[in-house]
């Protein structure tokens, strides 16, 4: 059996497991005797070996089972607790909490105020273009509107300055009475009422043709 | 848990070569282990075998993440933290001796390839048989005594070197 000093370095471990069979061992110390090199490699590997496996272990750290045991332990569970909705956890203080709420109902006012209709909001809606149209139609029709209960207080104040002016009918009248009353008395007074009333809407009318003619629509 | 945190630790720190560092792998194990425990399978292998090569990955990405500040010169380094091996089962004298060869083994492990140093640190260090370390390492048998083979040389030559003869 062919041995030199490549299959000495290659079998080596099969020798120190006491793996080689009779003839291999025999080979292998015939060689050994033979090469300085190998007798040398084989001796001292197999005292490192030897000298290896009875080395003691480290002891670990206590303070080592004690971290392992305080990550391993009932912390593991809040951590676990912590990456599903740790970063939710800033927003639940009171002051972001109060600062959240005053923000959606700046917001829901605002957007009230410009006519949007919160509940069927879409993104165009906020579209500052958009936003500037609905507040401007807004504003328009508040005018209109403010404009208009003016105008309806005059009348009804004119109403009541009539009603009020006019002397009281007695409470018993016979019918000669009432025959001997001047009868064209309350057709001139509907008639003045009416055209008092045609007077106080003559603002409205006109600011509504001003607007149509603008081509505001309404 | 000690049983199991020994052998980690002792993995981790015959490879690294540093305690501190070791603790903090070793504590990243026990982690990994936790998080992971669902995933074992007894027919797999046996849990130390799953132990030590969930440790044996975690090192070799700090091998990795460690490449360019990692120092491996000085045999010496190590020395300090070697003699602070809590041990009384020996007497004084053999006490040091194995304190001295450990040290020394220690540091020309630091110079073996990791590929190498974890094939021997695994079979003559921590014990385990071929077929444990070829799970360990997803290797074949073959390849696994090789670099185990090549280790042992090598660290004999380089503990050869600094004029260090096991006895």
């Amino acid at each position: 059996m062919v041995w030199n000093c490549l299959t000495t370095e290659e079998r080596l471990i099969d020798h120190l497991d006491g793996l080689l069979g009779a003839e291999e061992s025999a080979a292998l110390d015939v060689h050994a005797r033979s090469c300085a090199a190998c007798r040398e490699m084989v001796a001292r590997v197999g005292t490192l070996v030897e000298g290896m496996h009875r080395l003691e272990e480290f002891e670990p750290p206590q303070r080592l089972i004690a971290r392992i045991l305080l990550e391993t332990g009932p912390r593991e569970e809040k951590s676990k607790g912590k990456s599903r909705w740790g970063w939710l956890a800033p927003l639940f203080q009171p002051r972001l909490a109060l600062g959240a709420v005053t923000v959606f109902a700046t917001m829901f006012i605002v957007l009230q105020s410009a006519g949007l209709d919160v509940r069927r909001l879409s993104m165009s809606d906020l579209n500052p273009v958009n936003v500037f149209r609905a507040t401007n139609r807004q504003v328009h029709l508040t005018y209109a509107r403010s404009v208009k209960f003016v105008n309806d207080l005059r009348v009804v104040y004119e109403i009541q300055s009539r009603l009020q002016g006019q002397p009281e009918p007695p409470r018993t009248t016979t019918p000669s009475e009432r025959n001997g009353k001047p009868q064209d008395q309350i057709p001139r007074s509907e008639r003045e009422l009416k055209n008092h009333l045609e007077l106080a809407r003559a603002p409205e009318y006109a600011a509504q043709v001003c607007l149509l003619m603008s081509g505001r629509n309404f | 848990m000690r049983r199991h945190t020994r052998r980690v630790y002792n993995l981790s720190y015959r490879f690294t070569s540093n305690r501190q560092e070791a603790e903090d792998l070793s504590q990243e194990v026990f982690m990994r282990i936790y998080r992971t425990l669902r995933s074992y399978r007894s027919v797999n292998g046996q849990f130390t075998t799953w132990l030590s090569s969930v440790t044996r990955n975690l090192l070799i990405d700090h091998y990795r993440r460690t490449r360019r500040d990692r120092i491996t010169d000085s045999i010496d380094d190590s020395m300090p933290h070697l003699e602070q091996k809590e041990s009384a089962s020996r007497r004084p004298d053999d006490q040091a001796l194995a304190n001295e060869l450990s040290s020394q083994v220690q540091g020309a492990l630091a110079k073996l390839s990791p590929e190498l140093r974890e094939a021997v640190i695994l079979r003559d260090l921590q014990g385990l048989d071929y077929r444990e370390i070829q799970q360990v390492l997803s290797i074949p048998e073959g390849t696994v005594k090789s670099r185990i083979n090549r280790g042992r040389i090598e660290l004999a030559r380089l503990l050869e070197q600094i004029g260090v003869r096991p006895e």
